[in-house]
């Protein structure tokens, strides 16, 4: 049970590059790099640093905490595919915890209607509401893919003072004039952070709340079941003798 | 819409890197054409173009690979897939958005998964064995305005028809 607790969390959802390790004394140790794409080069030797600075043994971690988005792509799969590999290596269970959620942790004490949201490329954003509930922020309706219009569109109908987190208002600042009465994080909000997976993590490991690692993938809100029409993928006669 | 024609390789590679001199910051190409056409020669000559140093291979096998050059190229093969997801799964739109220029082989199969804002550029066999006639082709607002200048640049391919 004791080892069950030790928790690495890996935040890899945005630009941002992060991971920590805490248990139940809190995070012991983490590491967050906002330097370009570098999920790759950044993920694993992070790891290795934080876990000499928080004293731990990497085979002592009980459970490993991973963002599965919504967020990018390149980051997501870096961070669920090393999630997976240490859940295998170390026979250990794994928490899969949204990027919204992670944004929203941070500001759960405040009175406005928190929204989640992140920067989807292709002029779209991921985004999701909050609202303080008694110990936390509880998620209003599902996470949502659409533009900032659309989003605008939603805040102004219901005209609440509202709380932007995440990089979502930054790329759009305009979703705050749009608004009403809304506020900015401002750049220290706008990734997802290492350390409050491992806090959210924490509950849902005590509660077993684990997915198979086979099983975890990164939420992608952007689906499409369409096979690839390609008629022209058999050469035609011309390109074999050329 | 502009319709070109190559007589060799080396006259495809000279043609895009006459179209290189045009490309900006977050640019998306895709390339139509049959295997053989001429896609990938188009790129190493958008490459050279671009200034990318070293050699621009296929990515038929690594599915992506990216160059540093005047602009960072991104360079995309999509020919070993077989469902529109996978191209998503690439992160196409944030390759896109990363502020370079982005290049997808057999792009032409797959636009639903792509950004709307695209130059078409299409390469089809032409009259003898070497020859090629290209056809560039915008979609989206951003190759539209530069219409006039790329007919200028390649003015030197142009086919009359």
């Amino acid at each position: 049970m004791e080892r069950r607790l030790l928790i690495l969390g890996i935040e890899t959802a945005t630009m941002q590059v992060g991971c920590a390790i805490g248990g139940h004394e809190g995070v012991l140790a983490s590491f967050h790099g906002a330097r370009g794409r570098r999920h790759v080069e950044s993920l694993v030797p992070s790891i290795e640093f934080v876990a000499r600075h928080a004293g731990v043994d990497i085979h002592d971690i009980g459970t490993v905490a991973v963002d599965i988005g919504p967020g990018l792509f390149s980051g997501l799969r870096v961070g669920v595919a090393a999630a997976k590999a240490f859940a295998q290596a170390l026979r250990v269970p794994v928490v899969g915890v949204a990027s919204l959620d992670l944004l929203a942790f941070p500001v759960r004490h405040s009175s406005r209607l928190i929204v989640a949201a992140i920067d989807a490329r292709r002029g779209e954003l991921f985004y999701a509401f909050y609202r303080q509930v008694p110990g936390g922020a509880q998620r209003l309706g599902g996470y949502h893919l659409g533009t900032p219009d659309e989003l605008a569109s939603e805040l102004v109908a219901t005209g609440e003072d509202c709380l932007f987190v995440g990089d979502g208002a930054l790329r759009y600042p305009d979703l705050l004039a749009q608004a009403t009465h809304a506020e900015s994080g401002g750049p220290a909000a706008a990734h997802p952070s290492a350390t409050a997976l491992v806090e959210l993590a924490h509950p849902l490991a005590i509660r077993e709340e684990f997915v198979q690692p086979s099983e975890l993938e990164p939420m992608y809100l952007r689906r499409s079941d369409a096979e690839i029409n390609w008629e022209r993928r058999t050469p035609p006669d011309w390109a074999v003798t050329a | 819409m502009i319709t070109c024609l190559t007589k060799s390789v080396d006259d495809t590679r000279a043609l895009a890197g006459a179209v290189a001199s045009l490309v900006e910051a977050g640019d998306l190409l895709v390339l139509g054409g049959d295997l053989g056409a001429g896609k990938t020669a188009f790129t190493q000559g958008l490459a050279q173009g671009l200034d990318v140093e070293g050699p621009v291979t296929s990515p038929a096998f690594v599915l992506v690979r990216s160059y540093e050059g005047r602009l960072p190229l991104t360079h995309i093969d999509v020919y070993r897939l077989d469902h529109i997801q996978e191209v998503v799964d690439l992160g196409m739109a944030e390759i896109v958005d990363s502020g370079g220029v982005t290049v997808v082989e057999w792009g032409d199969v797959v636009t639903p998964a792509l950004p709307a804002d695209f130059l078409e550029v299409r390469l089809e066999q032409g009259g003898a064995d070497d020859e090629r006639v290209c056809v560039f082709a915008p979609a989206g607002p951003s190759w539209v305005p530069r219409m006039a200048a790329l007919s200028e640049a390649v003015g030197s391919w142009s086919a009359a028809c």
